[in-house]
């Protein structure tokens, strides 16, 4: 069923009940989102950008120029790991303020980055000066070249544009420290600045996305997860800007821009400062810019979260004994580190206590570059094999064993993506 | 207790950056002993903000403002406090974020901290190349370099910069440590960094216990 509609049709029967024929990963993710459960918990594709140009032995600086290669660089590595889903990231931070003039340094070592010593908007007489964005500037182009492919060759509600939410905008145009400075002592000037960045910046960028077709986008935004913000503080600043753009690209692009991805996600780190309530708090005030209700946990260090608090999260905020849909990502830090035992010992105790009553996805929040391939085919070992349906009663039985795999390269070959694979390592 | 000091340790706490500079002002025109300026002021502000940090009553947006009234409060009686050469731990701390990566904002943390402790903290910026680490340890001659990088593919690089300066014999005074969002304890380990610390206030604990400080 490589239809998408069909597949979101076969995810929500078998999700439902009507269980007959076999899931793919996309509509395996529909049923564990939308329905009360799949075949078995969906493992989707993690932000795996640099992680994937360096198993694939690409440049950076040719990836992060090169809307194709990047796109079916991430999308081979997505297959290769067996993810259910394709998961296609760009440095999704950076193409608004770097097409306005943002000092930027390109390395060899990195993405792009922007330089915030030297902000683009260093007070607020800049505003007048700065913007609106031309879409012809900078690695627009580029991006959406990006948005179009990844709308052409991912799933559904996957298969969508990418823009930088207005507060993560916002820091990268003038450095966190500041943004702060203005929401805390000029409330006025903080007000219009995120309108500069909703109509001056990214709305621009949207239409650019718009008229090459792409009807909706993702906005990222960790800068707005928590200790970043408070719940407070989002919920002052950064939903209503959020909801904003919403109504502004709905209206003027007739798209669905959805801003705050990411925002308020749970990053306490050290984990003698978790805190449940704060932690409760966080879900609430995010779930309020959600289509869909659910608990998701990203970039933490969610290994040492107990997962019990989501669940109960879960179990007590659905409807009529049903819970709402937990995904939670495996941290990146912790799969890079951890040994292949001690992942599996992970998904045991996950799948154990958020997957067994289904409406439990996961993936790995931001893949480290040089996280051995060994760790990453092993989570999705364990969640196949821990995570089929019906779950074992004592998943200490069940054995996972460490998967065999083809080292990318042989992998690679006769695959659809190995020519531009091969031809992007040349230098 | 002159009660100057007490509010300046709020302005700096509640990250008045201009009450915080005014205060220190008025302090040094009452001919206050700068040190005392520093400690019972300047330093008791940040140090209160760093506990409320952990107690989980201040979070990141409340730290920052508290760190960027301290910096601006320190700037102010840093002067003085060198012509008169008082507050200081007489450790020397060189820190940057490593080439590629400009992310600033932890270091500019750990620079509070540290400073607030009484390091002399040599601020090599971001994109700091290897040769220029290797410059810095060899002009300065630090007790301590920390090493900040914040993305996964920039934080590679500090093996090579811990490697060099073992290479060039500049490790044997010298203790390492790395931070940075991606780094872990066990990445630490691997690059072959003496330490890791994973918040500012950490990095400072740490500190103190490889140069043998009071928090040691």
């Amino acid at each position: 069923m490589a239809n998408d509609t069909l597949q979101l049709i076969h995810g929500l029967l078998y999700g439902n009940g009507i269980r007959f024929g076999r899931l793919s990963g996309n509509s395996r993710f529909v049923a564990a989102l939308l329905g009360s459960r799949a075949d078995r918990i969906p493992f989707m594709g993690p932000q795996i950008h640099d992680h994937a140009a360096r198993i694939a032995g690409i440049p950076l600086r040719k990836y992060y120029w090169d809307a194709e290669l990047l796109v079916n660089t991430q999308i081979a590595i997505d297959r290769w790991y067996r993810f259910d889903t394709y998961t296609v990231v760009a440095d999704a931070y950076n193409f608004e303020v770097e097409a306005l003039g943002a000092k930027f340094i390109y390395s060899d070592h990195a993405m792009p980055t922007v330089d915030v010593r030297e902000p683009l908007i260093k007070n607020r007489s800049d505003l007048d000066k700065i913007g609106p964005l031309d879409p012809t500037k900078g690695r627009i182009p580029i991006g959406v070249q990006i948005a179009k492919l990844v709308t052409q060759k991912c799933f559904g509600p996957l298969a969508a544009g990418f823009f930088c939410s207005p507060f993560s905008l916002l820091c990268q145009a003038m450095g966190y420290p500041n943004v702060i400075r203005a929401i805390r002592t000029d409330k006025v000037f903080a007000q219009e600045l995120f309108e500069w960045a909703e109509d001056q910046a990214i709305l621009p960028y949207l239409k650019a996305q718009r008229a090459a077709g792409v009807k909706s986008a993702f906005g990222a935004d960790a800068w707005s997860c928590f200790p970043n913000l408070t719940p407070e503080m989002f919920d002052e600043w950064v939903i209503p800007s959020i909801k904003r753009l919403k109504e502004k690209a709905k209206k003027q692009l007739k798209m669905n821009a959805s801003a705050g991805q990411a925002g308020l996600d749970y990053c306490e780190d050290d984990p003698a400062k978790f805190d449940k309530e704060i932690l409760f708090r966080c879900l609430d005030v995010v779930s309020k810019t959600l289509i869909l209700n659910s608990v998701t946990v990203a970039m933490g260090r969610t290994q040492d979260l107990d997962p019990h608090w989501l669940q109960e999260y879960a179990l007590t905020h659905g409807k009529g004994g049903k819970k709402i849909p937990i995904v939670a990502s495996f941290n990146g830090r912790f799969i890079r580190d951890s040994t292949p035992q001690q992942i599996i010992a992970k998904a045991r105790e996950w799948v154990d206590v958020m997957g067994r009553d289904g409406r439990f996805s996961t993936f790995i929040g931001n893949v480290h570059a040089d996280t051995p391939p060994v760790n990453i085919h092993t989570a999705v070992e364990a969640i196949r094999t821990l995570g089929t349906y019906p779950i074992a009663p004592d998943l200490e039985k069940v054995e996972v064993k460490i998967p065999q795999f083809k080292p990318f390269d042989e992998w690679l070959k006769g695959q659809p993506e190995e020519e531009i694979i091969l031809k992007g390592r040349e230098k | 207790m002159h009660e100057l000091y007490q509010e300046i340790s709020k302005a700096v706490l509640e990250g008045d950056e201009t009450k915080a500079t005014q205060l220190v002002k008025d302090a040094l025109g009452a001919k206050l002993p700068s040190l005392d300026i520093l400690q019972k002021g300047v330093v008791e502000g940040i140090n209160i903000a760093g506990e409320k940090w952990q107690k989980n009553e201040y979070f990141l947006p409340d730290v920052i403002m508290a760190a960027e009234a301290f910096k601006a409060a320190l700037r102010i009686l840093d002067p003085q406090l060198k012509r008169e050469k008082v507050g200081r731990l007489n450790k020397k701390l060189v820190i940057g974020v490593v080439e590629g990566d400009m992310h600033e904002l932890g270091k500019s943390l750990v620079i509070a901290m540290t400073s607030a402790a009484g390091f002399d903290v040599i601020d090599l910026g971001v994109n700091v190349s290897i040769p220029k680490w290797v410059e810095a340890v060899k002009i300065h001659q630090p007790d301590i370099v920390g090493i900040g990088a914040y993305m996964t593919t920039t934080m590679l690089q500090m093996k090579d910069i811990i490697a060099e300066l073992q290479k060039q014999g500049l490790r044997q005074h010298t203790k390492v440590i790395v931070g940075g969002v991606s780094t872990t304890q066990q990445f630490a380990d691997e690059m072959g960094a003496d330490a890791w610390g994973h918040d500012a206030i950490h990095a400072l604990q740490i500190m103190m216990k490889l140069t043998g400080g009071k928090n040691g």
